[in-house]
């Protein structure tokens, strides 16, 4: 019996061995693969990104195969993996500060050899690819351009009589009248995403504060407790506590729900990021989605040229230094930032990959329309805005992280456990440290 | 008398020899428990001790010793406090809210002979999903702005909003979240340990006329009092880790309502990228659990004692 036994333990090892051997022969004979986590999509994106980003790269060459893995935990994921020397070969982050916190400790690949072969300093936005950059080189890429605005309800706006906002005061007056009229005086939420908070605070730093101050405060050379940025707080908590930010839903909406309450007619407007078009596109049918528009946010302080746009990425990617495969993971990269990946994208997935490049003119965008074409002209619009130099800061892609971390905290201020003043302080504090240490990513000067 | 003495310690040696024989076995029986709790608690446990001294971001092989900074840190920020009163709350909460229901519900059943089992497997049903499934029931059923009852109250014109959104209560309508998943299981371990209880005692007690409260007084609760203990001690440690339902339905706001400690070292930790604060932070957290584990043996030991 035992012996019985034994010969049938040898004979399964023996099918094991045969059947990793046939299996590493099955991927000796294929391709290699290029491996990126990507986070857990709607069925809708991820056929988009299969068909422009899957199958047209392994379209384009015979030798790697682009395997693009969907996780809900992306961020914790590539955070443990590629900390520990293992993980995709192409790193999604949430953008420039998190790169840095990476590329210091040598977990991501020097992407200057890759920027000099495809031309990518020629073809990004500067002001992102110096943000991208850490210590002088390239770390990353920008996902898409992302900024702050105002989308509408073309109905709603009718109904109530006026015109999309362009002045603060008019954006004020519609909201006062919305609220009246028993509607929210705008929609957002932070419902299950806390940081939703800094798209607000980003937002006073850009139109309040204004572009110079903040770049001054990035840069060092101004505190974040001077009396422009404690007052673009104060305003901000002005604005909740006269409920125009989604009155008291703020914290029980999240984008999804806004989206489908903009959509449905209840608040005229949806003050968010750029990427709420990905929201709207998945609540809305094409004709309610043709219903919605996008302007600029309006600014508070008449010395800000009009439009300025605050500037962010929704994401970044990057090389894995451990990575076996990085020609092919530059590859990839590039395909991204090509301008006919931008209108095959967003031709079907608007809002999340308006990638910052200078020759977004040169894609052919005959099959964009309603939501996707207006995405494709603000993204357009706001790379215009951008070379001119009229943009703000996003914190989420500026700001260094536990300085990010603490402007999530404007919340306290909204429900009194803090005051303006003293966030601000902390936040001078907090930022001093992170500067000392190198975390803040080159900050781009704005011309105003 | 040398030989005495030789031939004695020989005996000596042999028996010592037939001991370590007979009892190497067991000790190898011990030996997976042993190393398991040496990977993946003692090294772990002790590393965590060495980086909570350390500016480590969890990526660089660069660190600095700081010593006792990251605990000064935490103990100064606001928010740690926040955190630390309402896990007291939480534990509190926890202790009384679905340890009476449990009780209650136990000895309803008790009583009732038909359909004993069905309540038994439909008590235990919130307990045995996921906490991501309880989570989102109660989003999108109770608590949502547009499908749930909190839109449907809207819709019929009551200005009402949900407890999540408001930092008055959102800690209490976590904690009922998680009451409602938990008290079940206490139930079942509490009728569990009641069905111990000798019959000819509670048949004694009826036929000297003990009332029904006077039966649980002297008769069950003397004899469920050692899985009382434990389910106690048991809450004070999970209060303390209090986690999941905490980080889905709030992520521990709004505006640090919520907060638990394990949240705010997460999101040290995650976040800001500041593994050393955030072991700091950590390592306070399981001082409690320890705590809660050496009263519970300590009242064992007194136990079995008396």
């Amino acid at each position: 019996m035992k012996k019985a036994f034994a010969v049938f333990l040898i004979v399964l090892s023996a099918l094991s061995v045969f059947a990793s051997g046939s299996q590493e022969n099955a991927e000796d004979s294929g391709r290699k693969q290029v491996t990126m986590w990507f986070w857990g999509t709607a069925d809708f994106q991820r056929d988009a990104m299969q068909k422009n980003l899957i199958d047209a790269f392994n379209a384009s060459q015979d030798e790697y195969e682009l395997v693009v893995e969907f996780r809900n935990s992306v961020d914790n994921d590539v955070n443990v993996a590629v900390s520990a020397g293992s993980g995709p070969d192409i790193v999604y982050g949430s953008g420039p500060s998190f790169v840095a916190t990476l590329a210091s400790s040598g977990k991501l690949a020097n992407l200057d050899e890759y920027a000099e072969k495809y031309g990518w300093d020629e073809r990004i936005l500067k002001p992102l690819y110096d943000a991208c950059s850490y210590q002088g080189s390239l770390y990353s890429i920008p996902g898409a351009l992302n900024t702050l605005g105002v989308y509408y309800n073309k109905e709603v706006l009718a109904e109530l009589g006026f015109d999309p906002p362009t002045t603060i005061e008019e954006l004020e007056t519609i909201m006062d009248a919305a609220m009246e009229a028993g509607l929210y005086a705008s929609v957002t939420g932070a419902q299950g995403w806390r940081p939703t908070n800094e798209n607000y605070t980003s937002l006073m730093l850009t139109h309040y504060a204004g572009p110079t101050n903040t770049y001054l405060a990035l840069t060092g050379q101004k505190s974040w407790a001077d009396q422009e940025f404690v007052d673009a707080m104060k305003k901000l908590d002005e604005w909740y506590r006269k409920g125009y930010l989604a009155g008291q839903d703020y914290f029980n909406l999240d984008f999804n729900a806004a989206a489908q309450f903009l959509v449905d007619g209840r608040s005229p407007f949806f003050i968010g990021p750029a990427l709420v078009f990905q929201f709207i596109v998945k609540t809305a049918t094409p004709e309610a989605a043709a219903n919605i528009g996008f302007v600029p946010f309006p600014n508070f302080n008449d010395e800000i040229p009009y439009p300025t746009y605050t500037l962010g990425t929704v994401c970044s990617f990057s090389i894995n230094e451990a990575s076996q495969n990085k020609d092919a993971a530059a590859a990839v990269l590039d395909l991204m930032l090509s301008p006919e990946f931008v209108a095959g994208m967003t031709e079907t997935w608007p809002g999340y990959w308006g990638m910052p490049i200078s020759n977004l003119d040169e894609a052919d965008t005959s099959a964009l329309t309603g939501l996707s074409e207006t995405y494709f002209n603000a993204v357009e619009d706001i790379a215009s805005a951008i070379g001119d130099g009229h943009f703000g800061f996003f914190c989420g892609t500026f700001f260094p992280p536990s300085t990010l971390t603490r402007f999530y905290d404007i919340d306290a201020v909204w429900t009194g456990n803090e005051t303006a003043e003293e966030l601000m302080q902390s936040i001078d504090e907090i930022f001093a440290t992170e500067l000392a240490e190198g975390l803040v990513p080159p900050i781009p000067e704005p011309m105003t | 008398m040398y030989a005495a003495r030789s031939y004695l310690r020989l005996r000596l040696v042999r028996r010592m020899g037939c001991l370590m024989k007979s009892n190497w076995k067991y000790y190898l029986f011990l030996l997976p428990a042993v190393l398991i709790s040496l990977c993946i608690v003692f090294i772990p446990g002790t590393m965590t001790i060495g980086i909570s001294m350390t500016d480590w971001n969890g990526f660089s092989q660069d660190f600095s010793f700081v010593g006792l900074d990251n605990f000064r840190e935490i103990f100064s920020n606001r928010y740690f406090w926040v955190a630390f009163r309402n896990n007291i709350v939480w534990t509190l909460l926890f202790l009384t809210i679905p340890v009476a229901i449990g009780m209650i519900a136990a000895f309803l059943i008790l009583e009732r002979r038909k359909g004993r089992d069905a309540l038994q497997t439909v008590f235990l049903i919130p307990y045995v999903l996921a906490p991501v499934v309880n989570a989102m029931l109660w989003q999108n059923i109770i608590f949502n702005p547009i499908s749930g009852i909190i839109g449907w109250l809207k819709s019929l014109g009551y200005n009402v909003f949900s407890p999540l959104s408001n930092p008055d209560v959102a800690l209490f309508a976590v904690a009922a979240v998680d009451i409602w998943h938990y008290w079940g299981f206490l139930t079942i371990i509490y009728f569990a340990a009641l069905r111990q209880t000798p019959d000819e005692q509670i048949e004694a007690a009826s036929v000297e006329g003990a009332s029904f409260l006077q039966k649980v007084r002297y008769v069950y609760f003397p004899h469920i009092k050692p899985t009382f203990k434990l389910m106690w001690s048991m809450i004070i440690i999970f209060s303390f880790l209090a986690f999941d339902y905490v980080y889905l339905l709030t992520q521990g706001g709004p505006a640090h309502a919520t907060e638990m400690l394990s949240t705010f070292a997460y999101s040290i930790a995650f976040q800001e990228f500041r593994l050393g604060k955030a072991s700091a932070a950590a390592l306070f957290m399981s001082i409690f659990g320890l705590l809660a584990s050496f009263l519970y043996l300590k009242l064992s030991k007194k136990e079995e004692r008396e």
